[in-house]
């Protein structure tokens, strides 16, 4: 029994010191010893007990003694290999944190010279990391129809139209170079509208060449998609749609002040330089200023009100009308010619044109008008016909807009406050307009009609010596991409040079009234 | 027509008359920061009281390589500072942006200080590294940045392979069986030397790390003498790190004068003390026996003796498809 019991105790002894190893470590600190642990087993009282129990215990002993070893060694090696486990593991942790913070440090840099893309409600676009290279793709899709009423003497052509569709790639080389290319393929011919480059030295110095808008009339500059009417005025007659050259401009404190001075092939009123060359030595020379003191100001009753001149100068070398600096006609609203010039009428020197123009933009409101005047010297190349004619034409307009949900009026565009969605009771943007004009032909051009009609510049009996036009619409804008509207424009006529009256059948023998709708996408 | 381009031209001309405040831009390699922090400051003082002017540096660090190559890609360097020759190479023959012999116009082939490698250990060396043959040992693991991007790794890189050629009398493959052991007990591959630094001090991995002598120098006084201790192997290579303007660049630039008198100033004492201070082995003999504590002797061969130069050395090791790269994949 007691023997039973000192086995017990023993083994309990060798077991409790497992788990009490520190504590005997620390106890251990007898000189010399290694910090290990140690079971002091009692000698066995020498009472001469029984030899066959003697042995049992010695063996005993042994085996404590023993156990006692290993639980020692166990002690002295298993927190080395465990701390080895742990440091390695420890090592492979961070390991594996560093290489992931490389990793993102390097998808970083690399994102950071990642081209990037993007398509949204300004096209699609596709630039580098540094925005230095750009490559952008725009599209205008205007779908338009014209119906004409009262119209039985000279009818209007009704019907639907592709009034424009251009796809347009723009965006930058290098940083500093601007570019644009612009074809349209609406109407009734494919041709170039734009192509041009600028080059952005600085704000206030920049250079453009190729084919562009010269800097002349103020509704002519105004974007294609922006314009309040489906076309654009009897002022902008007078003016040159789009010619070839080189222009320096700029934009001075901080935008308030603008300059564009440039040198043209030339382009007639209103008319476009189709053929992507030079007919004649002589150029144009044109140019603008214009001013919005108060752009930057605090004053925002005035922040949006904007005035300037724009104007050009050539002096024509006799030429055909075919060739070059002859108008081939103006148009009215609905596109009609109401005034041409005789076929064997030919620009004959100087052509001058100003324009005083300004706009005024405050919240919904906008207005804009501006005079042109267009005065150019024309022959008559029949040898008794007019020769060296001073022609000035005039015209002027006035165009209102009030936008009825709200939206702040532009001159650049509209961005409805909410895009249409029924779904949501959003309903875009919505925006009356109105809009008179007028332009006068001078009534030299008529001269000597009544002598020989071959010797006048134009006959009166076709061609009005005034138009007048009143037009008003409405303009929904379901987003910034998407429009529609429905305008309708009154145009009258005068003329009657010398007692002519219009000949039955002519544009100007009655008045146009035409109503115009709309259906624009542009990104 | 006439007088019209000729208002263009004369406001051309006046738009490139540039009249602002000068400014540097020094593109150098990694562990340089502190160099350059101190030497910018000096050289500003000494060009304001030269010239009047004052002349604002900016810096630019990273691995050589890729420094080199973002100089390539139009990153518009006034100067640069580089690991090595080759890099700077690159730079004249890939974008033409200096001569060729850009390496003849300032004293000791460009290089107005040198540098070698060493090892950065824990404190107590726990792991007994003494030299490369310990380095390869299985169970050590080392740090080393990128040989493709960094410069201090193709040093380091270069001076292992010149002590296993040293040691195998030039046997070839025999190097190449020590270099990949090396590499095999490369845990992490940073893409500059100070990123190694950052991986090996700062988030305690590896045994050993195969820096610059500068850097190891810094990481003691950064981290405490009581973490890390440096050991020098028995041989190493004389790293010559190459400095450049970028004469395309600064002329468009209108730093020219500027860019030569920040690369000419640091042979002049002031530079040559900056350098020694911060652990760079200046040239000026007087003031690198003044500063000779704080470099270890040690034999330093050259890559020009070991590998034939830059060029080779380049196009042998570290090269797509080279040594490195095929011995980094097995």
């Amino acid at each position: 029994m007691k023997t039973l019991k000192l086995k017990q105790l023993i083994i309990a002894g060798v077991v409790g010191t497992q788990f009490a190893s520190p504590v005997f470590a620390a106890d251990s600190a007898a000189p010399g010893t290694n910090g290990t642990a140690s079971v002091e087993i009692p000698a066995l009282a020498a009472d001469g007990g029984n030899p066959a129990q003697e042995a049992e215990i010695k063996a005993l002993k042994q085996q404590v003694e023993a156990l006692v070893e290993k639980v020692n060694a166990l002690e002295q090696h298993a927190p080395a290999e465990q701390t080895a486990t742990i440091q390695n593991l420890d090592q492979q942790v961070r390991i594996l944190q560093r290489q992931r913070e490389i990793d993102q440090d390097a998808a970083t840099a690399k994102a950071a010279t990642a081209p990037k893309v993007s398509l949204g409600q300004n096209g699609f676009s596709f630039s580098s990391a540094d925005s230095n290279f750009v490559a952008q793709l725009h599209a205008v899709l205007q779908f338009d129809s014209r119906t004409f009423f009262h119209d039985d003497n000279a009818k209007g052509v009704d019907g639907f139209l592709l009034r424009r569709v251009r796809p347009i790639l723009s965006g930058t080389l290098a940083r500093d170079f601007e570019y644009n290319f612009t074809p349209d393929f609406g109407g009734s011919q494919v041709q170039i509208f734009d192509a041009y480059a600028i080059y952005h030295g600085a704000p206030w110095f920049q250079v453009e060449a190729g084919k562009f808008k010269p800097p002349v009339g103020l509704e002519a500059l105004q974007a294609d998609v922006n314009t309040s009417f489906n076309e654009r005025s009897l002022a902008t007659d007078l003016v040159p749609n789009r010619d070839l050259g080189l222009a320096l401009k700029g934009d001075l404190y901080g935008g308030a002040a603008s300059y564009v001075i440039g040198i043209f092939n030339g382009a007639s009123d209103y008319n476009s330089t189709v053929t992507n060359s030079f007919a004649q030595n002589n150029k144009s020379l044109d140019a603008r200023l214009f001013f919005q003191p108060w752009k930057n100001s605090d004053v925002n009753a005035l922040r949006g009100f904007g005035f300037g001149v724009g104007g050009s100068y050539e002096n024509d070398n006799p030429a055909t009308n075919v060739t070059t600096s002859l108008t081939p006609g103006y148009t009215t609203d609905g596109q009609q010619k109401f005034f041409t010039y005789n076929k064997n009428v030919y620009a004959d020197g100087v052509h001058w044109r100003l324009s005083p123009q300004a706009y005024y933009y405050y919240g919904p409101f906008g207005l804009l008008g501006e005079y042109v005047i267009s005065d150019q010297h024309v022959s008559n190349d029949n040898t008794h016909g007019q020769k060296n004619v001073d022609v000035r034409n005039t015209a002027w307009e006035v165009a209102g807009s009030w936008l009825l949900t709200g939206e702040d009026a532009s001159y650049n565009g509209i961005t409805p406050r909410q895009n249409f969605d029924p779904r949501l009771n959003q309903w875009g943007a919505w925006q009356v307009v109105a809009r008179y004009a007028e332009l006068n032909v001078d009534d030299d051009v008529f001269k000597g009609y009544s002598v020989n009609p071959n010797y006048s510049l134009a006959n009166p009996t076709a061609s009005a010596d005034r138009a007048q036009a009143f037009a008003f619409g409405l303009n929904w804008y379901l987003n910034k991409n998407v429009r529609a509207n429905v305008s309708f424009s009154h145009t009258t006529f005068s003329g009657g040079y010398g007692g002519k009256s219009f000949a039955a059948g002519s544009v100007p023998s009655e008045a146009e009234n035409v109503l115009f709708t709309r259906i624009q996408l542009a990104f | 027509m006439k007088t019209f381009l000729n208002l263009v031209l004369l406001l051309a001309f006046a738009v490139s008359v540039k009249a602002a405040e000068v400014k540097l831009l020094n593109v150098s390699y990694d562990p340089t920061r502190e160099l350059y922090a101190e030497y910018n400051a000096a050289f500003a003082k000494y060009w304001k009281a030269k010239s009047g002017d004052d002349v604002n540096i900016s810096q630019s660090h990273g691995g050589s390589g890729k420094q080199a190559q973002s100089v390539i890609n139009g990153l518009e360097a006034d100067v640069v500072t580089l690991a090595l020759a080759y890099d700077i190479d690159a730079i004249s023959t890939q974008a033409r942006l200096l001569p060729a012999d850009w390496q003849k116009r300032l004293p000791n082939d460009s290089t107005p200080y040198t540098s070698t490698i060493v090892f950065l250990v824990r404190k107590g060396n726990p792991k007994g590294i003494k030299d490369w043959d310990d380095v390869v040992k299985k169970g050590v693991s080392v740090v080393v940045a990128n040989p493709k991007t960094s410069g201090g790794a193709r040093w380091a890189y270069l001076a292992a392979y010149a002590y296993a050629l040293e040691k195998n009398n030039h046997d070839d493959a025999a190097a190449r069986d020590f270099i990949g052991k090396l590499y095999k007990n490369v845990p992490v591959l940073d893409s500059g030397a100070r990123g190694s630094t950052v991986t090996f001090a700062q988030r305690q991995i590896g045994d050993v790390l195969l820096a610059w002598e500068n850097e190891a120098h810094l990481a003691l006084k950064e981290f405490g003498a009581d973490k890390f201790e440096i050991v020098t192997p028995s041989l190493s290579i004389l790293a010559e790190p190459p400095v450049a303007v970028v004469d395309k660049n600064a002329k468009r630039h209108h730093t020219t004068e500027v860019a030569n008198e920040y690369l000419k100033y640091l042979y002049s004492d002031e530079g040559q003390e900056i350098a020694a201070k911060n652990f760079y082995r200046p040239r000026n003999e007087a003031i690198a026996a003044k500063y000779a504590a704080n470099f270890s002797q040690v034999k330093l061969v050259t890559i020009d003796q070991e590998f034939g130069g830059w060029a080779k050395a380049q196009q042998t090791h570290f090269a797509d498809g080279g040594v490195f790269d095929k011995i980094y994949q097995q």
